[in-house]
């Protein structure tokens, strides 16, 4: 049997507390160092291109999948997705938006943008693991993603 | 928002204006009607100079045939002295031509005077007297013929005779001439008199009609200007209402941003005050001592009504609000079918018996509608009596003029659809009829029945949106009664 190698998640939210509690959630079934985090779009893209603080390839790894929130200082969740996916080599990374708005203009925009899935954020930290754990499986378990 | 319309000014203004229009219209039918009185006199007294022009030259006429009559019949008289004395026919040469025209003028004469029973006396007179000279000179030539000379014939009598004879024709001709001349006197001052008043008739039609297109001139003006003052103030508040709109517009996208606001930043520290209680609660449990573990509950749980009232008064400023949901013909049968389809799990659980009779077609939105059946029928579910089956009736028919006239939120004009949604739950006191539709207003403890209390005031301010209106009749323990009057769509016809 195939052992898979855990996926490597990036996580862009400003919020410490929301940031705290998200990792928190995605260590439950994720290994520590494949949960990476940034404060905002800016850092995402600065990580993805490699730019300074980000510019060793050993310790910050392309991941596997994103999740992005939409509502970010500097730049926002939105502007940092378009970025993305206008990448030749970007594009190909799967994009969760993760955030607290449920306004039906934010979903139908960023689906059309590209963005893979739009994730709520769950009230309760109970909710929270939930996410976690069905990203997880359904990102590294069901669904194939390119190599 | 203060109206700053004032409406009092405006149809003063518009009143103005409709009056100068009218004086207007006055003046152009004056003017009109002076302008045809003017002409018709003015023809009228042209006429009149026309025919005493023609009157004049008739009478001229007449004095010249008069004297040319006259002539001839000396000139008769010249020639038949002359052959009288020579009695050389010479003399006779033109004597019956002179005849024939001397007839002639006198019917031409007669002719032209014919109106006038004084000439015509008079030259019935002359003729007489000119046949009885034409018979006495037939028998001086035939004399003259016959003798050779006229010696014998001439006697005093006769020479009296002729001399009188004479005379008196010379006096008729006199009074013919007399009679013409008092005539074109007469013709003639008509005529001055005619030519004299047609200038003064015309100036003063004139000076009528220019005094009446001078004031109609100066209404004119006048009207403009009121007219340019109207046209300016219904400037000044289209101005106005744009100004409103554009505050209202404003207004409208800060409430969105207050519903924004709502939803993301005040739910979001909540969140967290959830997530972190449940983070404690499941990595510190078995250390929280005494009744540690029940204030943590205690945040939970109060923290969840939090988020569930944030929610709710965000449904609440949502609900009636302008979407892009278009607004259609909505068959409410429809409607209530799919509610029941999506409470299909609570009607089971109560075993509750819900009939639904024929229901109307009405104006609005779907989504809204939804929102009213639902919020109606799982009240009447939730405050269902413990023991015994909740039975729900929704029934429609046309309200009744007086009905309408007795609610005061209604346009008596218009016709209505009554929505009745009964139930046999637990009621409630009539004093609170009222209470229940306001925001957040509770008849029960949350413990009893769960929920905000914002779902009838949804129905409420959807209801009233679409031009209805919403009540309720109950006693505690009696059921409760909510009835919903909604405008029947108007056909064209």
């Amino acid at each position: 049997m195939l052992v898979k190698k855990p996926i490597n998640i990036l996580i862009a939210e400003d919020d410490e507390d929301d940031k705290l509690l998200i990792i928190k959630a995605f260590q439950r079934t994720l290994p520590k160092e494949n949960v990476i985090c940034v404060a905002d779009g800016e850092a995402l893209l600065q990580y993805l291109n490699r730019i300074a603080p980000f510019d060793q390839v050993e310790s910050y790894p392309l991941p596997d999948i994103i999740l992005l929130d939409l509502n970010m200082p500097r730049k926002d969740g939105r502007t940092a997705l378009a970025e993305i996916k206008s990448h030749d080599n970007f594009k190909k990374i799967p994009v969760i938006i993760f955030t607290t708005s449920n306004h039906k203009d934010d979903i139908e925009v960023t689906y059309k943008m590209g963005s893979n899935s739009y994730i709520t954020k769950p009230g309760s930290f109970e909710g929270l693991v939930k996410v976690a754990k069905e990203i997880e499986n359904y990102w590294s378990k069901t669904v194939m993603l390119p190599v | 928002m203060r109206n700053k319309f004032p409406n009092s000014g405006n149809s003063q203004l518009f009143e103005n204006s409709n009056s100068s229009m009218n004086r207007i219209k006055l003046y152009a039918v004056i003017s009109l009607i002076l302008i045809i009185v003017g002409s018709g006199i003015s023809y009228w007294t042209s006429e009149r100079i026309g025919f005493y022009t023609t009157a004049l030259m008739e009478t001229q006429d007449i004095l010249q045939r008069t004297s040319e009559l006259y002539a001839s019949i000396l000139e008769r008289e010249t020639n038949i002295r002359g052959y009288a004395l020579t009695a050389d026919s010479k003399f006779l040469t033109n004597y019956q031509q002179s005849l024939l025209d001397a007839e002639s003028l006198l019917n031409k004469l007669k002719d032209l005077t014919k109106n006038n029973p004084e000439q015509q006396k008079n030259l019935d007179e002359l003729e007489e007297l000119i046949n009885y000279r034409v018979e006495t000179f037939k028998i001086t030539i035939e004399y003259v013929e016959e003798h050779g000379d006229l010696v014998g014939f001439v006697n005093p009598s006769r020479v009296r005779n002729a001399l009188s004879g004479y005379r008196t024709i010379k006096e008729v001709v006199k009074n013919i001439e007399s009679e013409e001349n008092r005539l074109f006197v007469e013709k003639n001052r008509s005529l001055l008199n005619n030519i004299n008043a047609l200038p003064f008739i015309v100036g003063l039609i004139s000076l009528f009609s220019i005094s009446v297109g001078f004031v109609t001139l100066l209404s004119i003006f006048h009207y403009n200007k009121v007219q340019k003052i109207a046209s300016n103030r219904i400037k000044n508040y289209q101005d106005q209402l744009r100004e409103q709109l554009y505050q209202l517009d404003d207004s409208n996208k800060e409430l969105e941003q207050f519903a924004y606001v709502a939803s993301h930043d005040l739910q979001e520290p909540l969140r967290k005050i959830t997530a972190f209680s449940d983070l404690l609660k499941e990595q510190y449990s078995e250390i929280l001592e005494g009744e540690g573990a029940l204030y943590l509950d205690r945040i939970t749980v109060a923290s969840n009504r939090m988020r569930r009232l944030i929610t709710d008064l965000l449904e609440y400023s949502r609900a009636g609000r302008i979407t892009s949901e278009e607004e259609k013909e909505v068959d409410l049968n429809q409607i209530a079918e799919n509610v029941l389809d999506d409470l299909e799990i609570a009607v089971h659980e109560k075993k509750a018996i819900i009939e639904i009779k024929e229901l109307p077609t009405v104006l609005g939105k779907e989504t809204e509608y939804r929102q009213v059946f639902q919020n109606l029928i799982s009240n009447a579910l939730k405050f269902s009596k413990p023991n015994e089956i909740p039975q729900v009736k929704v029934t429609c028919r046309e309200a009744t003029k007086n009905e309408v006239d007795n609610l005061k939120q209604l346009d008596p004009d218009l016709d209505y659809h009554k929505i009745e949604v009964e139930d046999n739950g637990i009621g409630f006191d009539s004093n609170y009829a009222d209470k229940i539709f306001a925001i957040f207003q509770r008849l029960h403890g949350k413990e009893a029945y769960e929920g905000t209390g914002i779902g009838l005031s949804i129905t409420k301010k959807i209801i009233e949106k679409n031009d209805g209106t919403i009540y309720a009749i109950s006693e505690p323990g009696q059921g409760s009664k909510f009835i919903i009057l909604l405008p029947v769509i108007k056909t064209l016809e």
